[in-house]
């Protein structure tokens, strides 16, 4: 297997963003997809029972949409080798044809061998709903250090 | 009687064997809206996210034991770490296990931290699933 990104990795190094957006068809989807029915995702009677403001969207999903800023840049998704976020704050899906939109920023938080630490960060209408995101991908070769030379 | 610090360490019975399809791969993955090429060829892995419907399974015996008095509908999912040994792939039959690692009783509620094996028949671990679950009791009225 050959790794898809080598050169030009450091820390520091941008992932290209990523722009979801949240639709209430969407959450359906994802319920249906995933088999979670907790009727918060989908039922404004429930989330308000739950004492929510609305409808939010499945950790789950945001987790799994998050990821997708990882598995683009490296190409092959079974190079993910771990994968830790933090729930901090709901993504509330209006019920309109706009939904909500979340941007996934990721950077290289470290290098270790063929071992690179993605750091993502996932924001929705200016707060960050994921906490302390951290996927680990092995790019399968070991990443040259770049010294700088002037 | 409820959940307790005492409960840490308890252990549910595997599941039942889940068989990975390409087709609800194929699902999985688009409700996410990716449309990476591994997930939609010959034999498509699965999305790394997508133990996460496994360990639903196990999350239910979790959520279903009448000693912890857990309800589904006061549980917030705090947390999530996956450490993936490989990935899922169509043609995958899994079993997942659940065991309590460890419950904080906080200002009357409950922190709970609980780990989902997921092995082949051969139990060969593929991916731990680890979550913690904040969970606020029934206020008597």
């Amino acid at each position: 297997m050959k790794a898809t990104v080598v050169e030009g990795v450091e820390v520091g190094t941008q992932l290209p963003s990523l722009v979801a957006r949240f639709t209430r068809e969407r959450l359906v989807r994802y319920a249906g997809a995933s088999t979670d029915f907790n009727p918060i995702h989908y039922s404004e009677h429930f989330a308000k029972r739950a004492g929510l403001p609305d409808v939010i969207a499945h950790g789950m999903l945001t987790m799994g949409t998050a990821l997708r800023v990882v598995t683009n840049w490296v190409g092959d998704p079974s190079r993910v080798t771990s994968y830790f976020v933090r729930f901090t704050r709901p993504v509330v899906v209006p019920d309109d044809a706009d939904g909500v939109e979340v941007q996934f920023n990721a950077s290289v938080a470290a290098i270790e061998g063929s071992l690179v630490t993605v750091s993502i960060e996932a924001i929705c209408n200016g707060q960050k709903v994921l906490g302390a995101a951290r996927a680990e991908v092995d790019l399968g070769i070991r990443v040259p250090h770049r010294d700088h030379e002037y | 009687m409820a959940i307790t610090e005492a409960h840490a360490g308890r252990r549910y019975p595997p599941c039942d064997p889940y068989h990975v399809s390409a087709a609800k791969v194929t699902e999985f993955a688009a409700a996410l809206g990716d449309d990476n090429p591994r997930y939609r060829d010959e034999s498509p892995i699965a999305p790394p996210t997508f133990a996460a419907v496994i360990s639903a399974q196990a999350w239910d015996q979790l959520f279903g034991d009448p000693e912890l008095e857990l309800s589904l509908d006061r549980v917030v999912h705090t947390d999530q770490r996956y450490t993936f040994h490989r990935s899922l792939r169509s043609g995958d039959v899994v079993i997942a296990t659940l065991v309590i690692d460890r419950v904080r009783i906080r200002a009357g509620s409950e922190l709970v931290s609980a780990t989902v094996d997921i092995s082949d028949r051969d139990a060969e671990l593929i991916c731990t699933a680890q979550a913690t679950f904040f969970h606020t009791p029934e206020v008597s009225a």
